[in-house]
Parts: structure tokens; sequence; C-alpha cells
């Protein structure tokens, strides 16, 4: 018994911290619909304010005083109306990547704006540390475990009888359930959500300030661990209970150290406790939310914001008056006439002609760049850019064509390449054959994990495919078979015959022909039939099978295609560093990747492969700079993320159809130039009223 | 035979009773009407008999093969089509696209190998079929439109041929009056009836618009707290004392 509880003491602080995450997590996701991944990365600049001040000299409660009641919610409020607000009505990939992008860009701004990390070991909130003031049944409970334990328990209880016996309270709640039915009474729902986010974001500086201590030295990593156990408990919590929340934390912290007190040491153990918030996520996820009743007024009309809101946001480039007044969408519609030969669709070909012959141009001029004069390390840069594009159209494939969000593409990538370098090296296998087996055991990864999420879509399964990106980085790399730790895998270069692939310059037109090759499969899939089917499943999966499509098999069969391209490119990847570490391929790069892919464009193959060379390039960049600004660029992703929510297209589409709108706009302007006032461009408030009701049968 | 037979369906969603031990027959090519106040459970049935939801209880016949194991594509491809009354359009594709699409799943397969191996251009015939419904619902002028900008009664009736694409035997409409003002209704009265008596369409209709379910239907089912409360001919129906109370209220 005393050496149970010798483990499940130590355990409770953890559990603590963990709740007060998820409670933040959970607040603002029921008040605003967001959840915000980025209350890791809020959390981690509390922590770290809260020890510099002291390393500073301040007084312990000055530093706390300004780290959780000033700056935790200065951060978040600031975040609610730069970002947040503008997506809360938008899709769940608009809604995860702005605060990824954060997770990633505010602990590198922080680092910037601190200088360094105190080198201090953090104190606790209030108590001294190491001083034991109590035992139970023999166990001493220290003054930092003892101080965590009652701070949650003040604001939990604080934050409870808030809701419970408030006007405001009754006011939050009411929003959860309908903010438009709030709005109708006259209460300012906007605000409400804004109070809500403020709450939370205490939350999570207090949970930053309390688990500083709780290591030696404060370290963004630790907040990461702490956002993915706020994470697992928010889903014990089915997204909408605190106090499930607070229980499932508390489980959590003392499970994990009971765990790792009686586990012996080896692979298993050490991967078991990592990926125990990987299994409490496919345990619980399937019951999130299921029989919640929907928001009275969402069948009404005006139809809910989104739909308005997202067709006014995806297509930019509204109707163009082309050749005598007709009309042709420019924009997203043109390419998706279903004949091919109509006049519509051959005049807006025309329209678009200049633009993909600018895109073909520059791409050409590129690769002759790259196989004449290209410096040797511009050229490994570029063909990295070429690896990772193919990993990048592998995203286009299953999120920005399918709609699924995955966290785990990089899992993939490793998987692919780690089993190919394998059967190279291992079993003697030719580097090409070894490849494309890296990635049909990718591709066989896929399908284990489309599985056990077929019932998933939106954010549970985003949070899934991120369990499982943990599972893979904490138990299939370093088994000796697969990834083999951190020494890695060596992956050597192909040759074909004669054709040695050695040199960098046939390299990179072999990782070419390899991007083409996925692209290729990409586009014909999305052009064809099954295209069609997988734009149904993003539309609506309930009316995709009402329709008689199997959106399971679809499911399925578009995770191992994507899992399996994804591979390749790992393999390609590996191949050219001549080895692969787990590290290159860890959950962070999945997440990195989706932000980018995003950010870039998810909806083309083109935005696929200049997001591959947009991030070799940043990476680059992050490894040429002088180390303090290195997090520059991680700074620098969080501005992008700005610019997402405005256009969530991403920046590729956003330009091309730019481009595309100045195109038609000066060819209406010579054409009709006569004719004044026959060039106007309606917006899309402004279409002209069909003719409906004036077809009879 | 009827060609729905559906006997003691039953669903509770935690205590809440949606539907109690109920029975529904629709013969070939009848129109059925189900009414009855918010919440009777109306929708629930529509999801049960599609699967999309599973029932507690009950058995669910098609030309009297058992279809409640089948999962929710399977029974649209015997040819089950329905509507949304919120609507579930395909956000990002054209009007018709949409059609397209679902004349595709229901008479083919998923292949991604036939993708990548050949070309798949819509074939004439399909096209020819979207064209069709295009024009029987007023819709060839936006068939190049993508849905996001439609009126609500537009987007109705997008929802209504993707529901004929295939064609279906049986087609559930969800309230599909909602959005439409009485022209649009009276057209949609139209579409419907002319709809049964050229393709023998069974059709069952939820709605509220009485003008509109005595246009179309032939029997008339009452719910009320998922339990059946009169069947029978409009006219009958709503003589009943019991569905005045329930549902029209006593002043009519």
């Amino acid at each position: 018994m005393t050496e149970l509880l010798s483990y499940a003491i130590p355990g409770i602080p953890f559990g603590c911290v963990f709740a007060l995450m998820a409670i933040g997590l959970v607040l603002t996701y029921t008040t605003s619909g967001v959840f915000n991944l980025a209350f890791g990365a809020q959390a981690f600049v509390s922590g770290l304010a809260f020890v510099s001040l002291i390393a500073d000299g301040w007084p312990r409660w000055a530093a706390a005083v300004l780290a959780i009641v000033v700056l935790g919610p200065a951060v978040g409020l600031a975040l609610d109306r730069l970002l947040f607000r503008r997506v809360r009505t938008a899709s769940p990939v608009v809604k995860l990547v702005p605060s990824l992008g954060l997770l990633i860009a505010l602990p590198q701004l922080a680092l910037i704006i601190a200088g360094s990390v105190p080198t201090i070991a953090p104190p606790a909130l209030f108590l001294n540390a190491q001083h034991v003031y109590l035992h139970v049944d023999g166990v001493p409970v220290s003054g930092l475990e003892l101080s965590i334990m009652l701070a949650t328990a003040v604001v939990v209880a604080a934050l409870l009888l808030l809701a419970r016996l408030t006007p405001f309270g009754l006011r939050m709640r009411a929003v959860v359930e309908s903010p438009r039915l709030v709005e109708l009474s006259g209460i300012n729902a906007s605000r409400v959500g804004a109070t809500a986010w403020v709450i939370s974001s205490c939350f999570a500086g207090l949970a930053g300030v309390l688990l500083a201590p709780l290591y030696s030295q404060i370290d963004p990593q630790n907040y990461t661990v702490l956002l993915v156990w706020g994470i697992a408990a928010a889903v014990i919590a089915r997204f909408e209970s605190v106090p499930l929340a607070l229980i499932g934390s508390l489980a959590l912290g003392v499970g994990q150290q009971v765990l790792a007190g009686y586990l012996p040491p080896g692979v298993i153990a050490s991967g078991l406790r990592p990926s125990l918030p990987f299994l409490v996520l496919l345990v619980f996820l399937p019951f999130g939310r299921r029989n919640r009743i929907e928001d009275p007024l969402a069948g009404c009309d005006p139809p809910p914001s989104t739909l308005v809101e997202d067709a006014r946001r995806y297509r930019p480039a509204s109707t163009l008056a082309v050749d005598g007044g007709r009309a042709t969408q420019v924009v997203g519609v043109w390419h998706r006439a279903l004949r091919a030969g109509s006049s519509e669709s051959l005049a807006a070909r025309a329209l678009r002609r200049p633009t993909s012959v600018v895109a073909w141009t520059l791409a050409g001029l590129a690769v002759l760049s790259a196989l004449t004069w290209v410096s040797a390390d511009w050229l490994l840069t570029m063909t990295q850019g070429l690896a990772f594009g193919t990993v990048f159209v592998s995203l286009t494939l299953l999120t920005g064509m399918s709609g699924q969000i995955s966290l785990c593409q990089a899992a993939f990538a490793g998987v692919g390449g780690f089993a190919a370098g394998q059967l190279a090296t291992q079993m003697g296998w030719p580097v090409l054959v070894a490849g494309v087996a890296g990635g049909a055991a990718a591709a066989l990864l896929g399908v284990i994990v489309a599985l056990p999420t077929l019932r998933l879509a939106g954010l549970p399964l985003a949070l899934a495919t991120l369990a499982f990106a943990l599972l893979a980085d904490n138990v299939l790399f370093p088994v000796s078979w697969l990834g083999d730790g951190a020494s890695g895998v060596r992956i050597p270069r192909p040759s074909v015959g004669p054709v040695r692939f050695t040199a960098s310059r046939p390299f990179f037109l072999l990782a070419l022909v390899l991007l083409a090759v996925s692209a290729g499969v990409v586009k014909r899939i999305g052009d064809g039939t099954t295209g069609r089917y997988l734009a149904a499943m993003r539309g609506s999966e309930t009316a995709a099978s009402s329709v008689g499509i199997d959106v399971h098999r679809l499911r399925i069969g578009v995770f191992a295609i994507s899992a399996g391209i994804a591979g390749v490119g790992g393999a390609l990847y590996g191949s050219l560093q001549g080895s692969l570490v787990p590290n290159d391929f860890n959950y962070q790069v999945s997440l990195v990747l989706l932000v980018v892919a995003a950010i870039v464009g998810l909806g083309s193959i083109g935005g696929a492969v200049v997001a591959g060379l947009v991030y070799t390039a940043l990476q680059r960049a992050v490894a040429t700079l002088p180390s303090r600004y290195a997090g520059l660029v991680a700074v620098l992703f969080g501005l992008a993320t700005l610019s997402y929510t405005r256009h969530p297209e991403g920046i590729v589409d956003f330009l091309g159809g730019r481009f595309t709108e100045l195109w038609g706009r000066l060819l209406a302007a010579t054409r009709q130039a006569p004719r004044a006032g026959g060039a106007g461009v309606p917006g899309p408030g402004a279409e002209p009223e069909p003719a409906h009701g004036t077809v009879r049968p | 035979m009827s060609l729905v037979t559906a006997r003691g369906i039953s669903k509770a969603f935690g205590g809440i009773d949606a539907l109690v031990n109920l029975d529904l027959d629709v013969e070939a090519g009848e129109a059925v009407g189900i009414a009855g106040p918010n919440g009777a459970g109306k929708t629930t049935l529509f999801n049960c008999l599609l699967g999309l939801v599973e029932p507690d209880a009950g058995t669910v016949e098609l030309d009297g093969r058992r279809i409640d194991r089948l999962p929710t594509w399977r029974r649209s491809r015997l040819g089950i089509g329905r509507t949304f009354q919120r609507l579930a359009l395909f956000e990002g594709m054209t009007v018709a696209e949409h059609l397209l699409v679902a004349e595709q799943a229901r008479r083919g397969g998923i292949s991604f190998v036939r993708d990548l191996v050949e070309r798949s251009e819509p074939r004439p015939s399909e096209l020819e079929r979207v064209d069709a419904t295009l024009e029987l619902l007023g819709l060839t002028d936006l068939a190049d439109r993508p849905v996001e900008g439609l009126s609500l009664g537009h987007a109705r009736l997008v929802e209504l041929g993707r529901a004929l694409m295939g064609p279906p035997r049986l087609l559930m409409l969800d309230e599909p009056s909602s959005g439409l003002d009485a022209a649009e209704t009276a057209r949609l009265a139209a579409i419907l009836t002319d709809l049964r008596h050229r393709s023998g369409t069974a059709i069952v209709l939820v709605e509220h618009d009485l003008q509109l379910v005595e246009a179309v239907v032939d029997r008339l089912y009452v719910l009320d707290f998922g339990q059946l409360l009169a069947v029978g001919t409009v006219r009958d129906v709503l003589a009943d004392e019991r569905v005045r109370q329930a549902y029209l209220g006593t002043d009519r």
C-alpha cells in the first residue's frame, strides 16, 4: 500500500497540472468552438516569464501575478482578437491550423524576447518546495506537491462556483448551447466567449507556472508533453465536462507514475508511458459528443455563417465578363464544368492559360538551374524540397481533397524510410525496390490508422492521428528492426544497372521523377470519379453515404494511398541524406507539415510542391542563422497563420487566382472598352437572379 | 407486397424516446406523409430506415428483403434516396456535380485503380440523366454554380435532385418546402406528383405544409413523442380529434 502510495502521490501534482490544461481546452472549445492547441505554448510563455522574473530578482508573488493574471490573459485575448475569432465558424482544418502554428511559433518568440533560458531551478508558486509539510500513510508530501494541489483545488472550485452560481456562468453555459439564441436574447455572445477565453488563458498560465518546478529546468518540450496529456484528459471529458476533465487528469497523472513505478525498464516500458495518452484517445474518442443536441437554430434561415463565409473566402475572384458579356466563374468552378468542350470552360481555360504558362515556366527554369549552375548545397536543399514535396502531395490527397486531417503524415514518411533502409541494408534489396516496399509498408500502416478511426472526423480524427504519431515516436521508431533509436538507419543511394544516382544531379532527376509520379497519381485520382467521391466525403460523410458512396472503403483507400506516397517521400529523403534518424520524422514534424501545407496551399499539387521547397528552405535558414535568431523562422510561421485565416485556400492558390483575375480584367478592359459598363465585375452578392421558375415541364 | 415494411422500430436517445414500436408500410408508387410536432421522431425514422442511426429494436424490409443490417450506402444503392432537413450539401461542388456524383455512386463502385489506369470522364448516358433532372427541377441555368452561393430554396432543390439520381424506388423527403415560397412549393408539388405518375417512385414526405401534404400524399401518419397517433387518408386523419389536439391545435 505504501509502495503504491509512494508512486501515486507524486502523480497527483502532474494530474493537477494536466487538469488545468484540460479545463482550459474544454472551456474555450465549448464557448467558441476552437480547440486551442496553442494553450501548450501559452503555458510555456507564462512559465518562462515566471522563472525569468524570479531569476531577475522579482519577489515570487509579483512574478506569479504578472505571469498568470496579466501575461496569460493578455496573450490569450490578443490571439482571440487577431486569429481565433475569425475562424470560429470555419471548417475543422481552418480552425486547427492557426492554433498549431502558434503552438510552434509562440515558444520561440518568447525565447527570443527572454534572451536565454534561466538556469535557476524553478521555484514553487508558494510554500517551500523541498520542505515536507505532512505525511500520508508514511509517504512524504513536499511543499511543491502541496502548493500545486492547493492552487488547483482553489481555481477549479472557483470556476465551478462561477459557472453554477453567477449570472455570467449562466450566460456562459447558454453560449455553449447556442451562441445565436443567446445573441437573440440580447446578450453579446462574443463578449461572453472572450471572457471564457481570458479565464482559460489564466488556467493555461497557471498550469505553466505550476509545471515549471516539476522539472529541473524550463524547457518547451515539457510543455508540449503537458499539452498532449491535457488533450487526453479533454477527450475523457468528451470536450465538454469540467469535472470529468479534472477526474480524468488526476487518473492520468497518477496512472502514469504508477505505471512508471511498476513496469520493468525497457523499450516497452519507456514507450508505454508516453503512449498512454494515445491509448486513452483511442479508447475515449469514439464516445465524444455523439448524442449532443444540435444548435436549435442550425437549420433555420439564414443558414449558419460557415457556408457563406467559406464561399466568400474560398472564391476570391468572382465573376468576370470575358466574351460578349457572358460571365465566367474564374476560380473553382470552370475546371469542374462537366463538359470540357463547353464554351464557358473553353473561355475560362483561355483565361487561366497565362497563369499556368507562368507557373510552368518558373518550374522549368528552376529545374534547368538545378541541373546547370546551382551550387551543391542549394541543389541539396532543392532535392530535399522535392522529397518533402512528395510528402506534401500525400497531404494534398488526404487533407486537401478528402478533408481528412492527418497529424501523423511524418510518421508514415518515417516508417517508409526506415523500412526501405532496413530492407536495403539488412536484406540487400536494391534500393529502388526497397523504397517501393517502404511505401507499401507505410500504406499498410495507413490502413491500420484508418481502421480504428473510421467513425471519427474533424477534430477527433486530428487528435487520433496525433496520438498515433506519438505512438510511432515512442514505440515504432525506437525498436531495433525499424527506426533503431537514436542511431538511425542507413539508406544508400540507388543505382539501376549502369545508371547510378549517387551524384547529386542524377539524384535530383530521380527525385523529380518520383515527385512527378506521385503528383500524377494524386491528380488522376482527384480528376476522376473517385475525386468526386472524395469531394463528396469532404463535404458531408452522411450525405455521401446516403447517395451510395461506401465512405469507409473510400477512407481506407485514401489513407493507404496517401500513406504510401508519404512513405516513398520518406525513403527518398533518407536516401538523399544517406541515413534517417527518428527525429527527422517525429510528431512535431507532422504538425509542421500540416501547417506549412495549409498555409502554402493544400488545395493543389502546385501548392504541395512549393510547400516542399518552402519547408526545406526554412530549415536551411534555421541552420544558417545565429542560434538566438533561429527562432525568427518560427515567428514568421506565426505571422503566416495570420494571413492564413484570411486566405485559407493557401498562398499559391491565392496568388494564382489573383493573377488570373488581373489577366481577366485586362482582357475585359481591352475587348469591351467601347461598351461602357459592359465589363462589370459583379460580386457574389450581386449575382443575377437565375431564371428559376420560368422553365416549366 | 409492400415496398417498405418497417416493424417495431424503437429508438431512445438517453432518456428521450424518439420512436416507440413504430410500424410503417409504403406500397410501391404510393406517397405517404409523416406529420407530427417537432421532436415527434420523424427525422429519426428516416435515419433508422436508411441506417444513419441504428434503431434499438425493429426490422426494415425493402421488397421483402431485410435491409436493417446493411450499411447506409448499400441501402441507398438498393434504391432509397433522401433529402435532409438540415442541408447536407457537398461544399465546393457545383450543382451538376452533386447530381453526377449521386448518379455514379448509385450505379458503380469505388475503384482507385480504374481511375489511375483510364481517364474517367463521365459517360454520355450519365450526363444525359443529370441534364434531364436539372431540367425537371428548373436548375439548368445553375448547373455549373458552386452550391455555396445558392438560395435556400435552390439548395433544397439540389438535394432533391441528388436524391432523384439513380433513380430511387423510394424517395424520402425531410421538410422539402421549408425555405420555399408559395410558388416554389406549388412547383415542388407538381414535380412530385409528376414523378409518381411517370416513374412510379414511392414517396415518404415529412412536412409541415399541409397544402403540400394534401396535394401529394395518399396516406398520412401522425406521430407524437415517437408514437403513432393516427394513420389514414389525409382528410380522415386531419379530422381526428386526438391529432387536432396534439398537433394542429383545437381552433381549427
